[in-house]
């Protein structure tokens, strides 16, 4: 008995391939097709000799030669060799990628050779190819967008977090690989540290206190709206989604304004012979952040109405009635039967807020944007993390450490993150409805 | 038997009820009429309005924003901002239905796993990877220019796939394998059947594709540092107390449309936002 595991015979063609892409298909006659490979071969090897393999190599070393002007010399760019040494090896996979399409188009071929059955010109090929792999052809460009601009960015990241790019060390300074001192300085350092869990400890009870107030403030919005006795629904929901629907740095920006020292809740403070206060200023302190949950408040509730109408409308209203039968009180009906369904079906959607709130960057950034308070290293007292990760890389330079602040965020929502995935049954329900 | 009160429980309970919503409609009203009506103001600064809302209407802040350029370019801002939008929108709404259509309508091996690793990469927040991407386009010397932002746009927009894929999913497939049977290929499967089906999804897909790079701040304020390209959500930034009506009335103007464009989708909002909800 023959082993089922023995590989088939690999045809002359197949192994031509193999070594050198393209030339299988060439023995095979396939002129055309045969010839791009070939050409993808070509100059994937050129590539490698005129600058890919340097560029691995730089990723590695991020540079050798230190720039000096005086001198003439031109160093090199550590950050440009990184981003370069990645490039390289996306290049190389992609390359692996094609090389494997083009061993299984030599199979394919020669399995039909073998069979009697003629082979298609390349026009033809396309064509089939088009139409039967119509998602690869569909798909190619979205998965090659999202790669560059969302996978590859949160890799370049995850690298520089590891480097001490950043501060006084930048082009034409080297850089170089450090492994986890970022995270230690930010663990150790005194001035990053007491900065770091002081605002760890305001950026989770900010997200907690918002995420309640925006949940329960919808849900009674929504509750009030679905009693009987409202009528007119449209009308009343349509306040809330005006404020639902102006952009939201229109509304932040017109918040500072209204709260700023010549605005108008000023005005009727001094008016009234007070002296006008600094809702916003420096040392607002508990005002400012006060502020900053309302303000979040009157930006979310109306979202969090909307999710909660819509639950509400799926609520089997027999319950209900059967309550009434049974002489439940409506305080007891909402306890019992509206509060536990309305809460069990936002879970996800709770925890998913839970994390939007935790990287509210806009918030605090167009309320109190560019203060630094004393006692915190480039950072005010209403900042949240992402807030000061943005203070400290894109406004200060400091890349390492703001790449690893940005990877401490990223296990902490990634954490919550997980646990919506993994409770959430809309994935798991997709292919039930199918 | 005993006449029934004319302030009976329920009378009460409605009278309470309606002076709650009163309040809170107010409190949302508020702040948007105060603005409405600041962009009316006859001066500038904000100190020159006296407590809430001006005394006398005109159209100066209008007039301004439009004549008056020298400092603050509205009309270039806006300029700018429209073909950011516009040519995001087109190609976005491109992007998304296709990849919504493929997703719904095709099994393939790697399908699963796509579903998945945009799930999980949707869950997290935008604004991770910006400083990254901020440091790429500063390395490849793509800041500074309006094409770039309409690529950033552009190339994260399928990852919102989801609310079409539900579209989608509610097309029967015996349609489609009607069409097959007589020969059509996928792509004229596509083009001849699907897309002239979809006209509701694909006017919701490219509305709201045209409102997030309309009122997108982060975004075009880390790349635009020329004051030539600022959209109109930087430019509106830059002003401060002494130009209030000029921010009132650019605000006002920008914020109209996008008003009466979420009013004109609201009955598609409640599903937008609770897929939303899934996908964050």
């Amino acid at each position: 008995m023959e082993h089922p595991k023995k590989r088939p015979h690999l045809s002359f063609p197949v192994k031509a391939s193999m070594c050198i892409m393209g030339t299988g298909q060439l023995l095979q006659k396939q002129w055309v097709k045969g010839l791009l490979y070939l050409a993808c071969f070509a100059a994937y090897i050129i590539y490698l000799a005129v600058m890919g393999v340097e560029d691995m190599i730089g990723f590695f070393t991020l540079g050798t030669v230190k720039g000096d002007e005086w001198l003439g010399i031109e160093g090199d760019d550590s950050i440009m060799m990184l981003l370069r040494g990645l490039l390289a090896f996306v290049i190389t996979i992609f390359f692996i990628g094609i090389h494997k399409s083009n061993i299984n188009d030599v199979r394919e071929s020669d399995r039909k050779i073998k069979a009697g059955v003629a082979l298609p010109g390349f026009k033809r090929a396309c064509e089939i190819f088009f139409d039967k792999k119509f998602y690869i052809a569909a798909l190619a460009v979205p998965v090659l967008g999202v790669m560059i601009f969302n996978i590859l960015p949160i890799v370049f990241m995850i690298l520089i977090a590891f480097t001490n790019y950043g501060g006084d060390i930048v082009p034409p300074e080297l850089v170089d690989w450090i492994g986890f001192d970022n995270f230690k300085k930010i663990l150790a350092l005194s001035e990053i540290k007491d900065t770091f869990f002081k605002i760890l400890g305001w950026n989770i009870a900010w997200a907690v206190i918002s995420t309640l107030v925006n949940y329960f403030g919808g849900l009674g919005l929504a509750l009030l709206l679905n009693k009987k006795c409202v009528r007119k629904k449209a009308f009343w929901r349509a306040f809330p989604i005006l404020a639902y629907a102006v952009p939201g740095f229109i509304t932040l920006l017109g918040f500072k304004f209204m709260f700023s020292y010549g605005g108008p809740i000023n005005y009727y403070i001094t008016l009234h012979g007070g002296s006008a206060i600094g809702f916003l200023d420096i040392d607002a302190g508990m005002k400012a952040k006060i502020i900053g949950v309302l303000v979040n408040a009157w930006i979310s509730v109306p979202t969090s109405m909307l999710l909660a109408t819509g639950i509400l409308s799926n609520i089997n209203h027999d319950l209900y009635d059967a309550a009434s039968i049974d002489g439940a009180s409506k305080w007891k009906q909402f306890i019992k039967i509206t509060l536990p369904f309305v809460v069990f079906s936002t879970t996800p959607t709770l925890i998913t807020s839970f994390v939007n709130n935790f990287n509210n960057f806009g918030i605090f950034y167009f309320l109190r944007g560019g203060l630094y308070n004393k006692g915190y290293f480039l950072a005010s007292d209403t900042d949240l993390l992402i807030n000061w990760l943005y203070n400290l890389s894109i406004d200060n330079n400091y890349y390492g450490i703001g790449a690893a602040i940005s990877l401490i965020i990223f296990l902490i929502t990634s954490t919550f993150s997980m646990i919506t995935y993994v409770r959430s049954n809309a994935y798991k329900k997709e292919d039930t409805y199918r | 038997m005993k006449k029934k009160k004319f302030w009976n429980s329920s009378r009460i309970d409605s009278l309470f009820t309606h002076i709650v919503l009163i309040a809170v409609c107010s409190v949302f009203a508020f702040p948007v009429l105060w603005l409405v009506m600041a962009s009316f103001s006859k001066s500038g600064s904000i100190y020159d309005i006296e407590g809430f809302f001006p005394d006398t209407l005109s159209l100066a802040s209008y007039k301004n924003l439009f004549l008056d350029t020298a400092m603050y370019d509205y009309p270039n801002w806006l300029k700018n901002t429209l073909f950011v939008a516009v040519f995001s929108s087109l190609i976005g709404t491109v992007l998304v239905i296709l990849t919504a259509y493929t997703i719904s309508r095709f099994e393939f091996k790697s399908r699963k796993l796509l579903m998945k690793s945009t799930l999980v990469l949707s869950m997290f927040p935008s604004f991770m990877g910006m400083t990254a991407v901020y440091l790429i386009m500063v390395n490849f010397n793509l800041i500074n220019q309006l094409w770039s932002l309409i690529l950033i746009y552009v190339a994260g927009a399928p990852m919102g796939y989801l609310v079409q894929k539900g579209y989608f999913d509610t097309i029967s497939s015996t349609i489609y394998e009607a069409a097959r049977v007589d020969g059509a290929t996928n792509f004229k499967v596509f083009t001849k059947i699907t897309l002239p089906l979809s006209k509701p999804i694909i006017v919701y897909t490219a509305l709201t594709q045209f409102a997030w790079p309309w009122s997108d701040f982060i975004l075009p304020n880390m790349l635009l540092k020329n004051k030539n390209l600022w959209t109109v959500a930087v430019g509106l930034t830059h002003l401060d107390e002494t130009q209030f009506t000029r921010f009132a009335a650019g605000s006002v103007f920008i914020a109209v449309p996008i008003v009466v464009l979420y009013f004109a989708l609201s009955k598609f909002l409640v599903a937008g936002v609770s897929d939303g909800a899934v996908k964050g």
